[in-house]
């Protein structure tokens, strides 16, 4: 887990004039395209109007929040934001909890059925959601999972869990076996090692695959979409889009909604960000 | 959106190599593999269910003509049984080389390749591009890596929606193309613009994990290499290309990876820029989707049969790409 | 980060814990039976009044409860599709009407026939009730009954010297030069999509389809003369270009509202937003004719609407409360007020009161009802104009020929309807 200590001692010499300035001004036409989408959202969503956004221009003069106390007081944003916490919440739990004890036992322990099972976790996190949706939905109606949250965090453990189990055991690789051992000497059994030695270690790897996923379920849109049907249950992902009806698209309401969504989203995002991609690239760089 | 995966390198045990003598005593009484297998237990029922049985199941829908009218449906207490018949590999037939075969399949399965390369391309160089330009002392630098990033944090599902708005035919960048002079395309409704606008899209959301996977990577690399080829009077195109592009390798080797299974996957972005029109912009997941989904009667047999052969192009590929990498290591 | 994990931890598993108890619909016995009802209306202009009336209703009928959800329409069908044959249907669903038949044909509505729901049935206009029918049954209450019209703005055309509607599509494209040439406006914008091609194909006495003979017939002779003259009214003095862009419902309707074009194709449904535009705070302003007629003279459009669908998967219960509800909001008196805020049409003669009909958007309509063309007991008819909405803007836009077009649909017709002959 090594972030570089970087800027500091970087000896190569400074940039010449001419190198500076072009390279600000790449860097600020970078940042204004990815800024752009986001602040054009954040305008349009103070026109009252569902055909502002064809006239964007007349917005400035009469921009209001209306349409973030409408979304607020009559739509089921609540119970949206409710079902999503319950989905990417339910999904992190279990997804994380059963990638644990994977994860370490193919880090630590070599079985007969060991490369297998590490080909097929590969694989299945790769799944498109093509593969699985057509059954999934013949087994899920007869189970009477349809339309309910439970059935979703289920389809969402199907890439989940795989995933993080090739992220855990990438982070258990980093932790010394040294460790197990004095563990083994003290008398603890494997399962005691895991549970009392290297998971409270693991601390920070469980951290990222629970960002993962809890961040994956959250912006799955595929099964969401052809899952849930009481507009009570829909995540945000659905929700959004019963904004956007073709013969009555209210884009002002969506854009505001949107918003809503995605000012906590992106404040936890910068909040963690650094763990996050430190974690990420140690999986890559070393080896 | 799934954000990374493990890095491929990985196989080679760390322990293996500097095993002492009481760690091999450890591995000894892991051999018992009862805990091992206690331990991955969970995981193996879980995945046996909600994908091996599934999987199977999908698959021998596809040797049958099931769709919405025919298959077994539950309606409270009435239950209906489905009704449709075996029909061994027709699907498989019809999908490869039946009469409508370019228009339904291969013309897909093209502009998926096209859109994962030109994506993962696109994605890799501006990431690549904008990491070094990071990796400078600079003035404002925390704040450009903060701004570059906002795609990333931002949820795609809302992001597409802002992209689907802006493209519209009367949209702000039609209307900024107009001011300036430029042709004002129809982003939403001609295909050619409909997959130009889809890459465009999949570009903004993806580069900024490429940017800091890269970022990353660049800054692993030993600041001695540099200095040594400066030394040696390389010029920094051959530092670029013999410092840093080989310190990357095995960086790129994983973000690469995981761009090609992303971008060959992405489901949102199409889904939800072109709605239930733009046959031509979808690639073969968004198009197995539909099939099966968004239309009515729904052709579960056909979304199916996509889907296997969806598997078959990831396992092939997969398999590949593992080959490659291991050739490259062995040669390096 | 801990601490977040844990506290997600425990809001999932509480979250479970809830979603295990609260069961479906299936909740019975004593206390008031719930009842769901997917609401397909406009969830801005039509959707407040339904709520409204559901108040009234549960007032009504203490024991009943009625859970209101509004579901996009262009979604409806597929979520109704996914829940019926799984879990998660509603008891109470407005079904477009050209979704009842596919559905009853699956065994997801109810037959209505004996219940409390249809006890009036003979109140109902005669064709919407068999529109209603598949194999001998009935399985939807008619709800709201539409037909495309042509709408005009009255002004302009006066201002163009034009006093009555065209009969035809010819004089519409006459008309149309004329009044580009002495307002400076577009006469006509037609629309695209395949819907709205309807009238061309009656006008001509033909159909996409002719489902007794059991012949797919979007290539026959008269098929093609009448999307010719589709086709023509997209190029030519007056006439707007053809707008296959994904908003274009959205800018044929700005633009008419706001007097930019003087007539289109459109239904009751857009009614209130007619009046809600600068060229229409004259309710008189807006002319409402039967649509232009093909060669053979007669003019026709599709017969749209919405029925009350009763799913058949819930319980007796829940049926009976649902019929309850059905018959409350398709009586007499429901319709009435519906039609005075929203200004759809009712379904019934008996709610064409004074009042009702006072309002100039309504009695327009009423008068065009008679060209209405009911549409054939045909499960896959309106998967037809999935295909349409797929070729008819390329061919609109010029990007393949007519031919190129009718033969696609053709195969894709096949593909639908594989013991129909070409």
């Amino acid at each position: 887990m090594t972030s570089s200590p970087s800027t500091k001692q970087r000896r190569r010499g400074e940039l010449g004039p001419v190198a500076k300035v072009s390279t600000h001004l790449t860097l600020t036409v970078a940042s204004l395209i990815a800024l752009f989408p986001i602040v054009w959202l954040v305008y349009l969503s103070l026109g009252p109007d569902k055909d502002d956004y064809l006239h964007p221009g007349g917005i400035f003069a009469k921009a209001t929040l209306d349409n973030y106390s409408f979304v607020l007081t009559n739509t089921a944003f609540f119970n949206w934001l409710w079902s999503t916490l319950v989905v990417a919440g339910g999904t992190t739990l279990f997804g994380v909890m059963s990638a644990a004890t994977t994860g370490y036992a193919v880090s630590r322990m070599r079985f007969p059925g060991h490369r297998p099972l590490m080909w097929v976790l590969l694989l299945t996190q790769a799944f498109p959601i093509a593969v699985l949706i057509v059954p999934m939905y013949e087994i899920f109606s007869q189970l009477r999972l349809v339309d309910s949250h439970l059935g979703l965090i289920l389809v969402n453990c199907t890439t989940i869990v795989p995933y993080c189990s090739w992220l855990l055991k990438g982070y258990f690789d980093t932790i010394p076996i040294e460790l197990d051992e004095a563990g083994m000497i003290d008398g603890l059994t494997p399962f005691g090692t895991f549970w009392r030695l290297i998971l409270p270690l693991a601390r920070p790897g469980l951290a990222v695959a629970a960002f993962y996923a809890f961040i994956t379920a959250f912006a799955e849109v595929a099964f969401a979409s052809t899952f849930l049907l009481d507009d009570s249950k829909y995540t945000f992902a659905v929700g959004l889009q019963s904004f956007v009806s073709e013969h009555d698209a209210q884009w002002n309401l969506m854009a505001a909604t949107a918003v809503l969504i995605a000012i906590p989203v992106t404040v936890f995002f910068y909040l963690v960000q650094r763990h996050v991609v430190t974690g990420l690239t140690a999986g890559g760089v070393k080896g | 959106m799934t954000l990374t995966a493990p890095a491929p390198a990985a196989e080679t045990p760390r322990s293996r190599r500097r095993a002492p003598r009481p760690v091999q005593r450890v591995r000894d009484s892991y051999r018992r593999y009862w805990y091992a297998y206690a331990m991955v237990a969970p995981v193996v029922i879980v995945l046996g269910v909600l994908v091996g049985y599934p999987l199977l199941r999908g698959f021998y829908l596809t040797l049958t003509d099931a769709n919405s009218l025919n298959s077994a449906r539950t309606i409270g207490v009435n239950t209906i049984d489905a009704t449709y018949k075996f029909v061994g590999l027709d699907n498989y037939a019809e999908i490869l080389w039946g009469p409508a075969a370019y228009d339904r399949f291969w013309s897909h399965f093209v502009w998926t390749i096209v859109w994962t390369v030109t994506c993962v391309v696109l994605h890799y160089a501006i990431g690549l591009g904008l990491a070094m330009l990071l990796n400078q002392r600079l003035r404002g630098r925390v704040a450009y890596r903060l701004l570059l990033i906002l795609p990333w944090a931002v949820p795609t599902f809302v992001t597409v929606f802002a992209w689907r708005i802006m493209l519209a035919d009367a949209g702000v960048i039609n209307t900024m193309l107009g001011t300036i002079g430029l042709a004002e395309p129809s982003w939403l409704e001609d295909p050619t613009w409909q997959r130009t606008a889809a890459i465009m899209v999949n570009t903004w959301c993806g580069v900024p994990f490429m940017m800091l996977s890269l970022l990353g990577g660049l800054q692993s690399i030993d600041e001695n290499l540099y200095e040594a080829a400066e030394i040696d009077g390389a010029s920094a195109w051959q530092r670029f290309r013999h410092v840093t592009l080989p310190g990357l390798s095995s960086v790129s080797s994983t973000v690469v990876l995981l761009g090609v299974i992303w971008t060959f996957n992405q489901f949102a972005i199409i889904f939800l820029l072109f709605g239930n029109t733009a046959p031509d912009a979808q690639i073969l997941v968004t198009w197995a989707y539909r099939l099966g989904f968004g239309q009515q009667p729904r052709d579960f047999a056909m979304s199916a049969a996509y889907g296997v052969l969806l598997l078959a192009i990831l396992i092939v590929f997969t398999s590949f790409y593992y080959r490659w990498l291991k050739r490259n290591d062995q040669l390096a | 980060m801990r601490r977040g994990i844990v506290a997600t931890a425990v809001a999932a598993s509480l979250a479970l814990a809830a979603t295990a108890c609260g069961g479906s619909s299936g909740d019975s016995s004593d206390g008031p039976v719930t009842i769901t009802w997917w609401d397909t209306s406009n969830a801005t202009n039509e959707a407040p009044t339904y709520q409204a009336l559901v108040k009234d209703f549960e007032k009504a009928n203490p024991d009943i409860k009625v859970k209101y959800v509004n579901v996009p329409f262009d979604q409806a069908q597929n979520k109704f599709d996914t829940a019926a044959g799984a879990s998660g249907a509603p008891d109470v669903l407005r079904a477009e009407v050209g979704w009842t038949p596919a559905f009853a044909q699956k065994g997801y509505l109810a037959p209505l026939d004996e219940t409390e729901a249809l006890e009036e049935k003979d109140a109902f206009q005669p064709n919407l009730i068999k529109q209603a029918e598949f194999d001998g049954k009935t399985y939807g209450v008619p709800f709201v009954t539409d037909t495309l019209a042509l709408v005009y703005n009255k002004a302009l055309f006066e201002k163009a010297g034009i006093t009555e509607a065209p009969a035809t599509w010819d004089d519409l494209k006459k008309d149309a030069a004329t009044i580009k040439s002495k307002t400076g406006v577009d006469g006509y914008w037609g629309s695209t999509s395949a819907y709205y091609a309807q009238p061309f194909l009656y006008g001509e006495g033909t159909d996409t389809v002719d489902a007794e003979a059991k012949k797919i017939t979007i290539t026959s002779p008269e098929a093609k003369k009448g999307l010719t003259t589709w086709q023509g009214l997209f190029d030519g003095a007056g006439l707007h270009k053809a707008d296959t862009t994904a908003d274009a419902y959205a800018h044929i309707q700005d633009a008419f509202v706001n007097g930019k074009v003087a007539a289109i194709i459109q239904g009751p449904w857009e009614i209130t937003n007619f009046y809600k535009g600068s060229a229409f705070q004259d309710k008189n302003n807006l002319g409402i004719a039967t649509v232009p007629a093909g060669s053979t003279g007669e003019a026709g459009a599709p017969t749209g609407g919405h029925n009350l669908s009763i799913y058949a998967g819930s319980d007796e219960a829940h049926q009976e409360a649902s019929a309850a509800f059905v018959k409350f909001m398709t009586s007499a008196g429901t319709q009435a007020q519906i039609a005075l805020k929203n200004s759809t049409l009712p379904t019934r003669d008996d709610a064409y009161t004074d009042e009702v009909k006072a309002d100039p958007g309504i009695a327009g309509f009423q008068t065009v009802l008679p060209a209405a063309q009911p549409r054939p007991e045909l499960p896959e008819y309106s998967s037809l104009w999935g295909p349409m909405d797929q070729e008819l803007p390329k061919v609109a836009s010029g990007a393949e020929t007519l031919d190129e077009g009718l033969a696609t649909l053709e195969t894709a017709f096949a593909d639908l309807l594989p013991d129909f002959s070409k």
